[in-house]
């Protein structure tokens, strides 16, 4: 019995010691309780962690483009590691909601349903989903981008770079939205290298790095001498910057973490739209929609291209892209064929619309890809 | 001149959680004696030695060795000091000649001189008058060879004092008789021995003082030539104990229960564990079956109970075969059958369930519906515990926590209750001290009087010629002989087990 | 040289087990409380935040209990394997096939009654949840193979065809080229009462029966026989490899319950995420119950609070997830710790101490 009341008195001890360290930190203010009138607090929900160098950090810059803009009007909450999970999306958003969000963005196209249930539960606050396609007429809406557009120019870089005329690519899931980059990024580099031709490597994840490694592994020993990828992190890029190759990036500016192999990327500007939304629901003035963002509204952009871009790409990039932010450039223009040789897009035809390029499900002529 | 004390212990005490296996016990051993260390099973025997061997160390009390006082922290602080152990499981690499096994984990060199060692080893083995064959495989070995070899590895580490922990109990008497000659020669060399044992005859044979251990605590040192058997078992047990096994006659006429013909059966590497064996066992008798351990005890038992499929061959139950059922269908047949495993925890009974969930192991798919119930069997431990004095604080009690006596009467007194006509009965006093042992005894007399035929598997061939009416002895799964026991010596039987080589197995 | 050295307890009263626990319990706050300090956040803010971030409101509440019930309907399919010594880890995998199972029925079967519809998915669900641990049960029982890594592997199948299903022939025509599963109608979705899906109640339900079946009926007698002893199983003349396959088919049967919980109440959908963990969650639960029904309920409400509370601090405090991970993980580790406590005692050899110190 001695020795119990010995661990106790330790105990209680140590509890003191806390009580007097923690004097200091008790002016700080955690929760709800208090909430200022004129101060929204927004809610993000991420899948990984902030600092995983991809997906969730490039949104996180986004997030915090947001912060900044608007100073102390906004108060930020955000929940990483957040699964797809339902009762793990809408038990993160509830508890937000318990501390004061008056906005919820969720980043992660599995946090869909999650979402919609909430708006329907929570009629009180506004509700955003990147990535998805549900939404209402009251407080739930979507943002998405037409990343064809960035990746058409970054393809045009790796076409005018490649040495082997062999582009390699490593995608998540054979689905429509890397079909879509799949595609533009070849039509890219086909406009300034008819002889090109690419090999894809689905690895049936959105982000491994041990799985995007191998792949691109695989793919620079088919004799692949530009890569790039869509999947979370830079495992692609390292590849290739150990093999002597390039790599065009996704997401982020990686030009410092592959100093060797980095061409560039195309990034998502969440603040640009995320801003002027949030600015409307503030004033209570927000009207659902299913946004889909474009080069021109600044939404998408290019990485800056590294030095290891030579200037005559440069300039071909700049005057491409010249076009587009003009807005009179579509990415996927007839003749098209797949690569089992059906006529998918007819000459003189072209696809328009966002619902039109969504229904894609097919990869182009003079791309292989690698079960 | 006063003998050097190799070994002495004073007041030594350790305790295992709550139990104290040693309280206060003392142990003088002087060079060149043999001294036994004799007590029942949990006296607390191999815990003291454990602490000779630097296994455990003593929660208090004082080890000294040749005058000087040690606190061994692992066993080799314990070989340092000339003390070498073997063990009742022989801790041997199968795969490694004898040779390797001696010289393994001494520090040596880069460079092995094969040579050199082996006549080191020689010049060891022959100062004491041990032989063995150093380039034989361990797994090729009888036990009386790996025993020697075990003997071999210790002196060749220079041990002086020598510990032998239960060494006779996987012996044949032949092997035995070897074994003491090592002794003695040990001895006369000057060397300490230390043997443990409950077995008395082999005490008063072999030893020069004994010591008693008595729950933990030393009773008492006596030189061997100034006591006799029944003095050591009332210190052993602390009570005068009748020791006499009485082999009660049955008049009546006997009637032929079980048959087995011509039975051959294989174990699980298809080799023969069983092979061509017949034998009768009538009603109201006692069949000892004697053997070298692992020689097709267990496989006899568990064929008979429909646990073991047969090869080929009869097993002839009051007319019916029965080779081939399943033990559920050998109960349906109303064959009543009792079976006491050698396992009594891992097969007889579930340890961590209380004596009424153990009570309908057999019998509880004969309740009717889906649901368990309590209450037959509740009435059926209440009677047992009272009838058997089961020592236990309720039938509600994990049979686990029993002692190992409590745990067989538990075993023993389902299997009677299902009132069998064969019992069969696996080394069932395995473990048990003496007085539950001879309870044991009493309650199989008690079922040959009531008619039942005992099949009784037994390694001390004391007992088994005291107990059984007949003696079947096994040698490496066959028959090798029926006898009476009033008709042959303990050194006949020992020559059947053995094939009639005497001594080592092939 | 040992200073210190373990033994086994005998048993231990029952007013010590508590205090050690309190003691393990009191420990890890103070553990945790150190931990949140030297990060420089307010232990006295964050422990309490975590407790009525669990607790503190209705809804919060029911947060908790939304989590505690495939935590106890799981636990529950789990502990009817591990009383059998089969090393169920496949638990992920047998959640995602019954959820499958009751997805196909919810999405292929019309016209039925809601009633009738839950039923048949419940079936379905208890059917593919089932079969997925029969196979290594079958195979454990006819040819001796380890269960556990064939359940473990048994996951990932399982996640992988589930993925499949969603990002192919099961995609939905109306999720805009989406890899996803169409919504279930509100036929297939399990009603709620008192702000909760009954999942709740099924939850209780299932603790009183799996109570009953393992300690008042002759299948869960012999269960227990076999995970004690098969050699005592075999002498008492039980079918073994019959109650291995009865066992693993309740525990998968219960597992592929939770899957129809979830999908059908949660997700209202199939999706490959929907498992959650709780697969291997309840392996600690269940473990931490000591095979025990009644205690696999408590244990598991007190895990969703921890569960719980470990996400509303996240947010309350905007701690990162891995600090809020790091405190649930020193509250686990000292009560699961305290377990080792109950069965062992450390002794510390005093005189051995000091014989050093004055060496």
């Amino acid at each position: 019995m001695r020795k119990f009341l010995a661990i106790f008195l330790v105990l209680a001890l140590a509890l003191t010691t806390m009580v007097g360290c923690g004097g200091g930190a008790e002016g700080e203010n955690g929760g709800g309780n208090v909430s200022e009138e004129d101060v929204t607090t927004i809610g993000f929900l991420y899948i990984g962690p902030v600092t995983d160098g991809g997906y969730n950090q490039a949104q996180h810059q986004g997030t915090k483009a947001v912060e900044e803009h608007f100073g102390g009007k906004v108060k930020i909450l955000y929940a990483e590691n957040v699964s797809e999970e339902k009762q793990a999306v809408k038990t993160n958003a509830i508890n937000m909601i318990d501390n004061g969000a008056d906005i919820i963005i969720a980043t992660s196209f599995g946090h869909m349903d999650g979402m919609e249930e909430l708006a329907e539960e929570y009629q009180d606050k506004y509700f955003l989903h990147f990535s998805g396609y549900k939404m209402n007429d009251t407080n739930f809406g979507n943002y998405f981008g037409a990343m064809e557009e960035a990746r058409y120019l970054s393809g045009i870089v790796a076409g005018m770079m490649t040495e082997t005329n062999k582009l390699g690519y490593v995608a998540a899931y054979p689905y429509t939205e890397v079909l879509i980059g799949i595609n533009s990024f070849y039509l890219g580099a086909k406009s300034v290298n008819p002889d090109v031709t690419m090999n894809v490597v689905y690895i049936n994840s959105w982000g491994d790095a041990a799985l995007e490694q191998s792949a691109a592994e695989s793919l620079l020993a088919m004799g692949c001498d530009v890569l790039t990828q869509h999947a979370d992190t830079s495992a692609a890029q390292l590849a290739a910057e150990d093999a002597g190759c390039y790599a065009v990036g996704y997401n982020m500016d990686n030009s410092k973490v592959a100093p060797g192999s980095f061409l560039t990327a195309p990034i998502w500007h969440h603040e640009a739209y995320l801003i002027p939304t949030i600015e409307k629901m503030i004033a209570g003035e927000y009207v659902p929609e299913s946004y889909y963002g474009t080069m021109a509204d600044g939404y998408l952009g290019l990485a800056p291209l590294t030095d290891l871009v030579p200037e005559e790409v440069k300039a071909k990039v700049e005057e491409v892209k010249a076009q587009i932010l003009a807005g009179d450039f579509p990415i996927f223009v007839g003749p098209l064929n797949d690569n089992q040789g059906n006529e998918v897009v007819a000459d003189g035809d072209a696809l328009l619309t966002r619902d039109e390029i969504w229904s894609m499900e097919f990869i182009l002529e003079g791309i292989t890809a690698i079960e | 001149m006063e003998p050097v004390k190799a070994i002495e212990m004073k007041g030594i005490s350790k305790a295992f959680g709550s139990v104290k296996a040693n309280e206060d016990v003392n142990l003088t051993v002087y060079n060149g004696e043999v001294h036994a260390l004799l007590g029942e099973n949990g006296a607390g025997k191999s815990t003291l030695v454990n602490m000779l061997s630097g296994i455990y160390r003593p929660d208090s009390g004082t080890v000294s060795i040749y005058g000087e006082e040690v606190g061994f922290t692992s066993p080799k602080d314990s070989i340092a000091m000339g003390i070498g152990m073997i063990h009742q499981h022989f801790k041997l690499i199968d795969v490694m000649t004898a040779k390797e096994n001696i010289i393994l984990g001494k520090n040596q060199g880069l460079i092995t001189r094969n040579k050199y060692i082996s006549n080191e080893i020689k010049k060891v083995s022959d100062q004491y008058g041990l032989d063995i064959d150093l380039d034989k495989k361990v797994y090729n070995m009888s036990v009386g060879e790996k025993q020697t070899l075990e003997i071999i590895k210790v002196l060749y580490r220079g041990a002086k004092i020598l510990i032998l922990d239960e060494p006779t109990a996987v012996l044949t008497p032949q092997e035995i008789k070897k074994l003491f000659t090592i002794v003695r020669n040990m001895k006369e060399q000057g060397c300490a021995v230390v043997i443990i044992t409950h077995k008395l005859n082999e005490v008063m044979e072999i030893s020069d003082r004994v010591t008693v251990l008595r729950r933990g605590r030393s009773v008492g040192t006596v030189e061997t030539s100034k006591v006799d058997t029944s003095t050591l078992i009332e210190m052993m047990v602390g009570k005068k104990v009748d020791l006499a096994i009485k082999k009660e006659k049955t008049a009546d006429a006997k009637k032929l229960l079980l048959e087995v013909d011509n039975l051959h059966v294989k174990n699980s590497e298809q080799k023969y564990a069983l092979e061509d064996i017949s034998f009768k066992l009538y009603s109201g008798e006692i069949l000892g079956v004697a053997g070298v351990a692992g020689s097709g005890q267990k496989e006899i038992c568990e064929t008979i109970a429909g646990l073991t499929k047969a090869e080929k061959g009869r097993i002839i139950f009051e007319g019916e075969d029965i080779i081939g059922k399943s033990p559920r269908e050998i109960i349906r047949l109303g064959i009543r059958m009792g079976f006491i495993p050698e396992d009594r925890l891992g097969m007889g009974l579930v340890g961590s369930m209380d004596i009424v969930h153990n009570m309908i192991l057999k019998d509880y798919h004969n309740q009717p519906g889906i649901f368990l119930r309590r209450g037959p069997s509740v009435k059926k431990a209440t009677e047992i515990v009272d009838k058997l004095e089961i020592q236990t604080p309720s039938i509600n009690y994990p049979v686990k926590k029993l002692s190992g006596g409590n745990i067989q009467k538990v075993l023993l007194g389902r299997e009677i209750d299902s009132n069998p006509k064969v019992l069969i009965t696996a080394y069932p006093v395995r473990g048990l001290d003496i007085g539950a042992s001879y309870k044991i005894y009493d309650l199989l007399n008690e079922q040959k009087r009531k008619g039942v035929g005992v099949l009784f598997i037994g390694e001390d061939l004391d007992v088994l010629m005291d107990l059984c009416d007949r003696v079947m002895v096994f040698c490496i799964g066959k028959v090798a002989g029926i006898v009476n026991p009033d008709e042959v010596t303990k050194e006949d039987i020992g020559l059947l087990m053995t094939g009639g080589k005497g001594g080592a197995l092939s | 040289m040992n200073i210190i050295s373990i033994s086994k307890r005998e048993d231990l009263p029952q007013k010590k087990e508590w205090l050690i626990r309190a003691l393990a319990v009191a420990l890890s706050i103070v553990c945790a409380g150190l931990v949140i300090r030297i990060l420089g956040y307010n232990p006295l803010q964050v422990i309490p935040s975590m407790v009525s971030g669990a607790v503190g409101t209705e809804i919060r509440l029911q947060q908790t209990i939304l989590k505690a019930i495939p935590l106890v309907v799981t636990s529950l399919g789990i502990l009817v394997a591990f009383k059998m010594k089969f090393w169920n880890i496949g638990g992920e995998g047998q959640i995602i096939m019954g959820a499958l199972g009751a997805s196909y029925v919810a999405l292929n079967i019309e016209g039925l009654p809601k009633f009738a519809t839950l039923i048949l998915m419940m079936i379905a669900a208890m059917i593919l949840g089932g079969f997925w641990a029969f196979i290594p049960a079958f195979f454990k029982a006819k040819m001796g193979v380890n269960e556990t890594i064939f359940t473990l592997m048994l996951n990932y199948i399982a996640i992988k065809f589930v993925t499949y299903l969603q990002y192919g022939p099961w995609k939905s025509p109306d999720s805009q080229g989406f890899p996803k599963v169409a919504t279930f109608s509100n036929n297939a979705i399990l009603p709620k009462l008192f702000g909760i899906h009954i999942g709740w109640i099924i939850a209780l339900v299932l603790v009183v029966l799996v109570h009953l079946f393992i300690n008042h009926t002759k299948k869960g007698y012999e269960i227990t026989v076999v995970g004690e002893s098969q050699e005592t199983a075999r002498y008492a003349g039980m079918n073994i490899s019959q109650i291995i396959i009865v066992a693993t088919l309740i525990s998968g049967g219960l597992c592929g319950l939770t899957g129809m919980i979830q999908a059908s109440a949660v997700e209202k959908t199939l999706s490959a995420t929907l498992s959650g963990g709780y697969g291997f969650t309840a392996i600690i639960t269940a473990w931490f119950a000591r095979l025990n029904a009644i205690a696999v309920l408590f244990v598991c409400i007190a895990f969703a609070i921890l569960l719980q509370g470990g996400a509303y601090i996240q947010i309350s405090m905007q701690i990162p997830a891995s600090v809020a991970d790091m405190i649930q993980g020193i509250i686990l580790f000292f009560v699961l710790g305290s377990e080792f406590f109950l069965q062992y005692r450390v002794n510390i050899n005093r005189k051995r101490l000091n014989a050093k110190e004055v060496a």
